[in-house]
């Protein structure tokens, strides 16, 4: 008899406990403003997770320990950002009036191509081509621009609330997870803990990879635009680091706008060439040294599946979507495996 | 009649065959002081229970307060299983209130009916302070050998597998203290295991023996 209403217990216990599951994830959806930086305090959390064990291996406490990394890293970033914000700012808007510089040059480009096509083999490459791109990308970029004082309204709500998020992320990530715990229910808790373990680990792993592997490609684009004195060098290697998060896309992404500055502004001479030589060597290391070191041994799903996820990520979360899909798609995998070997029975050694 | 000592009115009513006074209660006195919220040791009563444990006793005070915190204190009714045989495992227990028992599950055909019903053998029960699971530890993929149910209501503290990888790498000492107890359960039951062992194989040996002697 005790047995029975033990099982009744455990059953909407176990109802109960996938019911919060699924109210916290629906209003996580519902509710973007809240979620939004939650989402990023969350993956910002994740870059600086991994420093706080090495302070407390120090025999420092957590507080402390996390008020050390959030104050250190204020005080770090916050003279190189003063310095660098107006630089941005000033190529930003440059970059307005050099515009229509870039357009007047692929039009030139395209109309002696055409001719030479035209040339060679007597058929006529009409225009519609080149102005429905350019109409396309005008189109897309005040979009873009008109977009901008709603993105800065809500960059001013999450100047102050991702710092907050983080620091109580870090802070009292532990505890909180300790008390969502105290709900699972005992029949799946070892198993519900393992893997929530195990996906977290996977998460914070991949992005912390990433944004090492980010900031390097980043850096070292930078320097040597900036050592070239490549105009834009700046907001080049930025955009060259930003897009590099993105997997097997993004290297590419990164690399067209430079190519087109380059020509643009330099030609086919050796400056453009110094330019690729660059990328090249920057994208090389990233493949060669950084990518098999780094991301590769966390995450080892197949080059097909990485891709379809990226394009799900994208057009479900947009570029969040695209940073956050591989691990998803890893974390996924994991549960499937976890329950292939629960229904076949599989004991895997 | 006020002034009168306490003593000095119980030995007046002894040597009147009076009926003595109420006494002071003690055990209740101290049973209120000690539910008050803020005494200190119902605070924090885990470290105190750790500190009991005999396998734990090399931890240092502090040690136990960190392992403390990476406990998880879990509850469980009367039948409830806390886990099952071949299911793989992450936990270590340590039992804080209630009784466990240890049970084995053998697959056996029963003559009578066609199904089959798992036969269970029941290994050994385990009381207050006594601790199962350790294996679940020190495996890679560990499968539980038996299955543990409760027997009363029981609480159980648990430490999990990523909870040890999370005192390694922020608390290594307490992560290797925590460990050396789990190798020294497991050498213990080794050793234990290995005279088991020799024994069985003397007594084969024994009967071998005593075999040929009766075919010769």
């Amino acid at each position: 008899m005790a047995t029975i209403t033990n099982k009744r217990t455990e059953k909407i216990r176990v109802f109960l406990f996938f019911f919060v599951l699924f109210i916290f994830s629906c209003s996580l959806v519902l509710f973007p403003r809240v979620a939004v930086p939650i989402c990023v305090a969350y993956v910002i959390s994740l870059i600086f997770g991994p420093a706080i064990p090495f302070i407390m291996r120090l025999g420092i406490r957590r507080t402390m320990a996390v008020n050390i990394i959030f104050f250190g890293f204020l005080f770090i970033f916050s003279y190189p950002l003063v310095r660098v914000t107006p630089v941005i700012t000033s190529e930003a808007q440059n970059l307005q009036y050099y515009l229509p510089k870039v357009e007047r040059f692929i039009k030139s480009e395209y109309r002696g191509l055409t001719k030479k096509v035209e040339e060679k083999t007597g058929y006529v490459v009409g225009n519609e081509i080149l102005i429905d791109t350019l109409k396309f990308a005008k189109d897309s970029t005040t979009n873009i621009l008109l977009k901008v004082p709603k993105y800065v309204g809500n960059f001013l709500e999450w100047i102050f609330l991702v710092p907050l998020f983080v620091f109580f992320m870090l802070k009292d990530g532990k505890s909180f997870k300790k008390k969502f715990l105290r709900i699972v229910p005992n029949s799946i808790f070892e198993r519900v803990y393992y893997l929530s373990h195990q996906f977290n680990r996977q998460l914070g792993d991949y992005i912390f990879a990433k944004f090492v592997e980010a900031s390097l490609v980043g850096v070292i684009i930078t320097t040597g635009l900036m050592i070239l004195d490549v105009r834009f060098g700046i907001l080049l290697g930025i955009v060259a680091g930003v897009t590099n998060v993105i997997p097997y896309l993004g290297p590419i992404l990164g690399t067209v706008p430079a190519i087109i500055f380059g020509l643009v502004e330099y030609g086919w001479g050796p400056t453009f060439g110094a330019i690729v030589i660059l990328y090249s060597v920057a994208n090389a290391i990233d493949i060669a040294l950084v990518f098999p070191i780094l991301v590769s041994k966390i995450v080892n799903l197949h080059p097909l599946i990485v891709v379809i996820s990226v394009i799900l990520g994208s057009t479900f979360l947009g570029v969040l979507g695209m940073v956050v899909s591989i691990p998803v798609a890893a974390a996924l995998k994991l549960i499937c495996i976890e329950i292939y070997n629960e229904v076949y029975g599989v004991k895997s050694q | 009649m006020v002034n009168d000592s306490f003593e000095k009115e119980v030995n007046d009513k002894v040597r009147d065959n009076q009926a003595l006074p109420t006494k002071l209660d003690i055990p209740i006195l101290k049973y209120f002081w000690q539910s008050n919220p803020l005494f200190a040791s119902n605070k924090n009563s885990i470290p105190r229970f750790l500190r009991k444990i005999k396998v734990l006793e090399n931890f240092s005070d502090n040690e136990l307060r960190v392992l403390s915190k990476s406990m998880h204190f879990r509850q469980f009714t009367d039948g409830e299983k806390i886990f099952n045989q071949n299911d793989v495992g992450v936990g270590f227990y340590f039992i804080y209130s209630g009784r466990v028992d240890i049970i084995v599950e053998d697959e056996q055909i029963v003559k009578d009916s066609n199904a089959s019903i798992p036969k269970m053998n029941h290994i050994v029960s385990l009381d207050k302070m006594d601790y199962f699971g350790e294996l679940a530890l020190l495996q890679q993929q560990s499968i539980r050998n038996a299955s543990a149910v409760a027997r009363e209501s029981c609480q159980l503290l648990g430490i999990f597998k990523p909870d040890l990888e999370n005192l390694i790498n922020s608390n290594p000492t307490v992560a290797t203290r925590l460990l050396q107890a789990v190798s020294v359960i497991t050498a213990n039951r080794l050793f234990s295991l290995t005279n088991e062992v020799r024994r069985l194989k003397f007594k084969i040996k024994e009967l071998e023996v005593k075999n040929g002697n009766n075919n010769k």
